[in-house]
Formats: structure tokens, C-alpha cells, sequence
């Protein structure tokens, strides 16, 4: 192909499989399922911590995404809107299962919040490195609050500005839980 | 004094901003001299760019896109193009999968309309409905595997999504033919019905799609 929109031989470029999924093309919705599935499902298991909610979040993420392919129009990357969504998706289910998307409020820092350990000699366990599944499992260890803040902030890039508008809390708020989620994720 | 150095209490209780990027004069001058909050700021920093790796790290299994297909051709979002609905080429391109085009979707949808419209007229007796119901269950045993067989040798990986969704529609039609036969005049389980049969046409439809070069 010369087309060098179209790395994947003859697959679709991403700007051409959204025209062709608004005129209702098969493989142009596997196309953009494609390009996308592995970040919007990666979003979804993390924010949740469990793999059957995090494919069924991906399925409703894609089928709210493709019902209106066809209101698209470029203004943003397609990318962005999917991931929006997928977040919107997430959000929406946690609130539903009644689990904080807001970590609830901590009035007042207690002695245990006290990073007392830090006080002591560098933690040799992350001097240099830190072991990708451990951070997975603190990851999901964290209170749903937490998590949701930490992966939204430090997982998936998104500013404290644009966390406070998705959860509902301030930005302070978001900087504040996102630092101690950070802290409870050291080993 | 302005020129005492801040604390580790003190650094600590805004480390939040000074991880944000707000750093002073006085926080660097800490950090210099103090190896347990210096120690705390590059442990926070790794985890903050170690969870970027994280970022699309996982593969959804294949039983997801199976999913959303369904979902897609359900709600008529996938339209078929034109050119492949022209019966006469389609024919030709597939004919080494024709026999495929399952005896199955076409029978077990011309049961449902049978069973359907004869619930409405509130004739249908049990025996009436038990006996096709067992020959289609017999008869889509066979083609189920006979599909599984071949969506195997063209996309092994998508064999086992298939054998699911065969599985649970199977198992929908079974729950559905059982409500029928229970009560032969319940229009809502003759719904039910069809909805399964339209359900596993679907799925030997999207196998055949896929299974063409």
C-alpha cells in the first residue's frame, strides 16, 4: 500500500474505518476495536481490579462508542472520545455498585498516614527499580477511591482539573488522594 | 531564621504540591540534605512513571469482540454491504463453506415461526412441540461441531470464543424451548424463543463471515 495511513498492509487507517463503521462496515468496527481494545480494557481492570467487569465495561465501553459513530465529527481525536467514554462507563458503574469514586474525605491526618518509614533509611525495594506486578497488585489493593484517582492521574494521564470534573471532587481533593494512594502503593 | 532549613515533617506535609512541581528554593536545599525525603520523592516518582507502563498493558480476551459483534448485528448497527448480499456471487466465493450455511440457523428459525404463529393461535399441544424440539437439538449438535471445526482451522484463536457463544445460546434455547413446552400458548416464551434461534443464526452467520479468505 502507498497509503501511508494504512501501516497494517490492507487494514484500515483509523480516519477511514470511522467512515466506514457510520455506513455500518463490520470490519471497520473490529478495526477500531482493535487499535483501541487494549487501553480502553487495561482502564477498565484497573479501575475495577477484576477481569469479568473489566470485559464487560470494554463491551459496553465499544457499544456506546460505535451507537454513536455516527455523531462524530473530528472535533476531538477519536482516541480522546473513546477513552472519555470508556472512563464515563467505569465511573458510572462504580457509583452504581455504591463504591467511592471520591475517596472519602480524611479530615484529619492520623498518626498511621504519617510516612514515619520514609524517615528512615531509602527504601532499598524501589531504589532503581520497582517490579511491575507488585505495583499491579498495590494497585489493586487500593481502597476503590484511591484507585480510581491514581489511575486516572498516573496510569492514564489525565490533570487534576480534568479528574475533578469526572468524579466530582475538587482539584485540591484529586492532588491530595492521589498523593496518598502513591504512598500506600510503595511496597 | 530564614535560613533554617524546613523539616521533614514540614517537607512532607506539602510533599503533595512539591510532587506536583511546585519545588522552592528551600524544598531543594531539604532534599539535598536530607536522604530519607530525597529517598521518599524518587520512590513516589517511580511509582508515578512505572504506572504509565501500565497504560494499554492487557489484551481483552476474544470472547469480548464475539460479544459486541452480536450486539452490533442485533441492534442492526453492522449493515451488510451490498455487494456481498448479491446471493449469486456470495454463493460462488463460498461454496467450499456453503455447506456450512447451517441447516441449522435456517431450521431452527423456521421452527421458532412455526412454534410462534402457532402460539398465537392458541393451538399448539406439548407433543407437538417436543418432538421437533429434540430432532433440532439433535440436528444443530452436529453442526455446531461441524462449524466449531471449521472457524478452528481458519482462526484457531477465535475456536474456543465460539464454543462459548454456541454454549450459552444453546443453553438459551434450552431454557427458552423448556418454557414453551411448559406452556405452548405463553407468547413471551415464544418471543424468547425466537429471540435464541435468531441469536445462534447470528452467531453461524458471523462464523461464516469470518471464515471467508
Amino acid at each position: 500500500m502507498t497509503d501511508a495511513r494504512k501501516p497494517q498492509g490492507d487494514r484500515l487507517s483509523e480516519s477511514e474505518a470511522i467512515e466506514r463503521a457510520k455506513q455500518g462496515d463490520a470490519e471497520a468496527f473490529q478495526v477500531l476495536y482493535d487499535l483501541h481494545k487494549r487501553r480502553v480494557y487495561s482502564l477498565c481492570l484497573r479501575m475495577t481490579a477484576n477481569t469479568a467487569e473489566a470485559e464487560d465495561l470494554t463491551q459496553e465501553a465499544f457499544l456506546q462508542l460505535f451507537r454513536k459513530i455516527g455523531t462524530f465529527r473530528g472535533e476531538s481525536a477519536f482516541s480522546t472520545w473513546l477513552h472519555r467514554m470508556a472512563v464515563n462507563v467505569v465511573l458510572m458503574r462504580l457509583r452504581k455498585k455504591s463504591l467511592p469514586v471520591v475517596p472519602l474525605e480524611e479530615t484529619v491526618e492520623t498518626e498511621d498516614e504519617a510516612p514515619k518509614k520514609e524517615l528512615g533509611a531509602q527504601d532499598a525495594k524501589l531504589a532503581g527499580s520497582i517490579d511491575r506486578l507488585e505495583l499491579q497488585r498495590a494497585i489493586e489493593a487500593l481502597p476503590p477511591g484511591y484507585r480510581s484517582i491514581f489511575v486516572l492521574h498516573d496510569v492514564e494521564g489525565y490533570e487534576h482539573n480534568e479528574i475533578a470534573g469526572m468524579v466530582g471532587c475538587s482539584i485540591g481533593n484529586s492532588k491530595s488522594q492521589l498523593h496518598k494512594a502513591r504512598m500506600k502503593s510503595k511496597p | 531564621m530564614g535560613s533554617e532549613s524546613m523539616t521533614c515533617g514540614e517537607f512532607q506535609k506539602i510533599l503533595p504540591d512539591i510532587m506536583e512541581g511546585q519545588r522552592k528554593a528551600e524544598h531543594a536545599a531539604h532534599l539535598q540534605s536530607c536522604s530519607a525525603c530525597s529517598g521518599l520523592v524518587s520512590d513516589l516518582s517511580l511509582i508515578s512513571q512505572q504506572a504509565r507502563l501500565l497504560q494499554a498493558s492487557e489484551e481483552p480476551s476474544p470472547r469480548v469482540w464475539n460479544q459486541i459483534e452480536i450486539a452490533l448485528r442485533q441492534e442492526g448497527l453492522i449493515r451488510q454491504p451490498g455487494r456481498d448480499r448479491s446471493l449469486v456471487p456470495a454463493f460462488s466465493r463460498r461454496w467450499s463453506l456453503a455447506w456450512l450455511l447451517p441447516v441449522a440457523a435456517i431450521l431452527v428459525i423456521a421452527f421458532g415461526v412455526t412454534v410462534y404463529k402457532g402460539g398465537r393461535s392458541q393451538q399448539i399441544a406439548s407433543n407437538r412441540v417436543a418432538a421437533p424440539v429434540a430432532m433440532s437439538l439433535a440436528a444443530n449438535s452436529n453442526d455446531d461441531q461441524q462449524l466449531l471445526e471449521v472457524v478452528g482451522s481458519r482462526t484457531p484463536s477465535m475456536r474456543t470464543s465460539y464454543a462459548d457463544n454456541l454454549q450459552n445460546v444453546n443453553a438459551y434455547i434450552r431454557d427458552a424451548e423448556q418454557t414453551v413446552q411448559n406452556d405452548p400458548n405463553d407468547e413471551e416464551a415464544q418471543r424468547s424463543l425466537m429471540a435464541a434461534y435468531e441469536q445462534k443464526a447470528m452467531v453461524y452467520e458471523m462464523a461464516l463471515d469470518r471464515s471467508l479468505p
